[in-house]
């Protein structure tokens, strides 16, 4: 029987596999990439352009042509074209020395950040996608989908308030409140505070923020802060940050009588040994916190570390009776008080 | 006046809207917390335990035992050991009962009355040789392992044990993007794939749900063990001197079935990390307290609810499979049959893989159940070759009670030792059959999910296949 070459047909197989990962590879293939939207839309940019106008406004920063050119990436020629089509919609007027967004402009802003906001909130509630992607995706999905489809969505969410990084999610009517808080660089030595927000870009920052442990809910209290260096405690881990780092986030002060108590979190529990739960992290959210509240998981539950499984993770505790399985990605974020 | 009130309205919903942001969203978890605050308070009034905590030491101490160091994995192991070989030794003879029954006392009895009621022979084909034979083989091969092994797996359930074994695997499975759960729907798989999906139900969380469906084909199930012990007994057993034979076989289909714990937990890892990245993930585990198991209603319902289940939708599915197999045997293009020309066409892309036309087409026409595909090889083997004197007539499955015989048979028709190699492998990672695929379809209600639950594994079985093949060539 005539047989092909052994050798030659192995080189062809491994070019075939490597062609087929070049075209289907998750991200970076030729197909994944093409289904990507294409970012230099005018609708894309008229609709960045607005956000970013209404970000100046809300933060009560200045507005001009290079902040729009910086922001959206695009150079200061595209952007004076695009303020200047901005203008004619009416959606925008200049004075003197900045923008500023006209009410037919600032509600088309706010109805884009409500998609933002809404769709972030549906990625950290009803999906497994990582927190560093979740603005991203949001700002392709804000262009693609209607008004009427985001409100749906907030609907079956249950109306949420706030996204997953502690900003208000603009109501159907697109009334926001009042912005709050004070960048943790402005809380003083052995003030204690809860952090609110965390400001999702530059994704770089973002990404060291989460790997440091940091989200809303959080509670905070400052060891040192200097020029150089914030040094403070968040949920009874030390953080180091330098301070450009912690002006994206925000805290709300914890007044001195009601003084912030550390506490241990559930995973630390020795088996054998009781404790009651304090709180459920806000990190822990949508479908699973349901469950953990199902299983009777809630401040003031009595628990006990029962039974360690061969690796050591899960842990099986006791719960009101039941014998339940958590694993230490969860009981990471369950906080206890020994009793 | 009516105008006024509207205004009114608005503005308090608006007002209300606002506030909204002040009461926050821990209202939902102070609303749970008093809720339970409350049971609990009711509870202490009125609820009396008795017996509860001589109960609960006695749970306590075989979970340390059942989850100790030294003693959690050998006794999962040997449990599972156990529940296989009363399932192999006890089902040898019902089955062999089974298939004289059907297969050597009934198919013959109705040709012969096919013959005396003078039925057309094309007709009596079609209907006995194909549709009838195809269904008393599934049942005879399938109807015995699954009668024995599936009560037995839930009587360990509803003792308690097997939430146990998931809690033990959990950490593993976490790694690999899967859930504890798996563990348990992959040793299911070993009895039947098909019950297998049905099985991951146990599992609540979507994600870990679609990846344990996808991924339980790589449990070399009950219909593929037999294909496996034929030939490695006579492709790789006997190779060795006679006093290693039979070890040797057994190893290579242990590990054959390693391979597919392997696989199924890369491939989870694979599907975890791309296409089923974005779906939601919720963890949790139950360990309900042990209680004796209630056999009879246990037997019961494991044979009305699986057993019983599955093979009808198994027969469901060979019936018309038996049909298209007579058909493509005996229908007539020229001088060759439907099957000879698809063989001779095929052969070349089957040779790459170290397989050939003959099995390429037999894992085609035998997709709805893995227990005729030895049959069908034989079949269009002999077909090809022109032997007449082994089986019933052209294009009829059969099985030969001499090992000897049916190694001569495929030598004849051009086997190796690689083409036992490749089609062992083969029969792990290939499409599963259209019984398990209906059941993934009717279990997670998605074509997508089960277009990749068949092309995945075969895709990767025509990788695997080949390049064994090309490196075999490359160093024999």
């Amino acid at each position: 029987m005539m047989m092909e070459n052994p050798f030659l047909m192995l080189i062809a197989g491994i070019v075939f596999i490597i062609l087929v990962a070049i075209i289907f590879w998750p991200e970076k293939g030729i197909i994944p990439r093409r289904s990507k939207i294409n970012k230099t839309n005018v609708r894309v940019l008229i609709e960045d352009a607005l956000k970013h106008l209404y970000d100046c406004e809300y933060t009560n920063l200045t507005c001009t042509i290079h902040s729009v050119a910086g922001s959206l990436h695009i150079s200061g020629n595209d952007a004076a074209n695009l303020i200047s089509k901005l203008e004619a919609m009416g959606l925008i007027k200049s004075s003197s020395d900045s923008l500023l967004l006209t009410p037919e402009g600032r509600s088309y802003a706010l109805r884009v950040i409500r998609v933002h906001r809404l769709w972030e909130r549906y990625l950290a509630d009803e999906t497994s996608i990582s927190e560093t992607e979740w603005h991203t995706i949001a700002e392709e999905k804000e262009h693609a989908i209607s008004f009427e489809q985001a409100n749906m969505l907030a609907a079956q969410l249950g109306n949420p308030i706030i996204d997953p990084h502690g900003d208000p999610i603009p109501s159907d009517t697109l009334q926001m409140p009042a912005r709050r808080g004070i960048p943790l660089t402005s809380l003083k030595e052995g003030e204690s505070a809860t952090i609110i927000h965390i400001e999702d870009e530059p994704e770089e920052i973002y990404e060291q923020l989460v790997a440091e442990g940091l989200y809303p809910g959080v509670q905070v209290r400052m060891v040192e802060s200097t020029t150089k260096r914030i040094r403070f405690s968040a949920d009874s881990e030390e953080c180091v940050l330098a301070p450009s780092f912690a002006l994206n986030v925000t805290v709300v002060p914890i007044p001195k009588e009601e003084e912030m108590k550390e506490y241990l979190t559930l995973s630390k529990l020795k088996q054998g040994k009781e404790a009651k739960v304090v709180r459920i992290s806000t990190v822990i959210r949508g479908q699973q916190r349901r469950r953990l509240m199902d299983f009777g998981i809630v401040p003031g539950t009595k628990i006990t570390a029962e039974l360690s499984s061969l690796g050591s993770d899960p842990v099986a505790y006791k719960i009101r009776g039941a014998l339940v399985a958590l694993r230490r990605n969860h009981t990471d974020h369950i906080f206890i008080e020994e009793v | 006046m009516n105008e006024k009130i509207t205004q009114k309205g608005y503005s308090i919903i608006a007002e209300a809207n606002m506030l909204r942001w002040e009461v926050g969203e821990n209202f939902h978890d102070a609303l749970m917390e008093s809720i339970y605050a409350d049971a609990q308070k009711i509870a202490d009034k009125a609820v009396v335990m008795l017996g509860a905590e001589k109960k609960f030491g006695f749970d306590q101490t075989l979970d340390k035992i059942v989850t100790s160091k030294w003693l959690g994995f050998p006794l999962m192991f040997l449990t599972l050991a156990v529940v296989f070989w009363i399932t192999i030794e006890g089902s040898n003879v019902p089955s062999s009962m089974l298939a004289a029954l059907l297969v050597d006392t009934f198919h013959p009895a109705l040709k012969t009355f096919a013959v005396n009621v003078s039925l057309p022979w094309w007709l009596s084909g079609v209907l006995i040789d194909g549709a009838y034979l195809a269904m008393a083989w599934v049942v005879a091969v399938m109807l015995p392992p699954m009668a024995i092994f599936f009560p037995l797996f839930t009587l360990l359930e509803d003792f308690g044990y097997l939430p146990r074994v998931a809690f033990n695997m959990d950490g593993l499975y976490r790694k690999v993007g899967a859930h504890g759960k798996q563990a348990l729907t992959m040793s299911m798989g070993f009895g039947c794939n098909a019950a297998g999906v049905i099985s991951t139900r146990i599992i609540d969380s979507p994600r870990e749900r679609i990846i344990a469906i996808i991924t339980n084909n790589f449990s070399l199930c009950n219909g593929r063990w037999p294909t496996q012990i034929l030939i490695a007994t006579i492709f790789i057993g006997a190779a060795f001197p006679a006093y290693l034979a039979g070890i040797i076989s057994a190893l290579a289909v242990v590990g054959i079935a390693l391979l597919g714990i392997f696989f199924s937990l890369v491939t989870s890892w694979g599907l975890s990390k791309t296409i089923l990245k974005g779906e939601a993930s919720v963890f949790s585990l139950e360990l309900p307290p042990y209680r004796p198991p209630r056999i009879l209603q246990t037997l019961y319902t494991s044979l009305i609810d699986r057993t019983i289940f599955v093979l009808w939708r198994a027969v469901v599915f060979a019936l018309p499979a038996g049909v298209v197999i007579w058909l493509v045997a005996n229908i007539h293009i020229g001088d060759l049959s439907l099957a000879q020309h698809f063989i001779s066409w095929s052969n070349p892309f089957g040779l790459l893989l170290g397989l050939n036309g003959v099995i390429l087409l037999a894992y085609i026409i035998a997709v709805p159940a893995n227990e005729i595909v030895i049959p069908t090889i034989l079949m269009l083997t002999v077909m090809t070759l022109g032997i007449v004197d082994v089986s019933a007539g052209t294009g009829v499955m059969f099985e030969l009670e001499s090992e000897m015989l049916t190694k001569e048979i495929l030598v004849a028709g051009g086997w190796t030792t690689l083409t036992g190699i490749s089609l062992m492998l083969f029969s792990l990672l290939h499409n599963p059959c259209s019984t398990t695929l209906y059941t993934i379809y009717k279990e997670t209600g998605s074509i997508k999910w089960t277009t990749v639950s068949a092309l995945l594994p075969i895709a990767i079985g025509f990788a695997v296949c080949f390049f064994v093949t090309q490196i075999w060539r490359l160093i024999a």
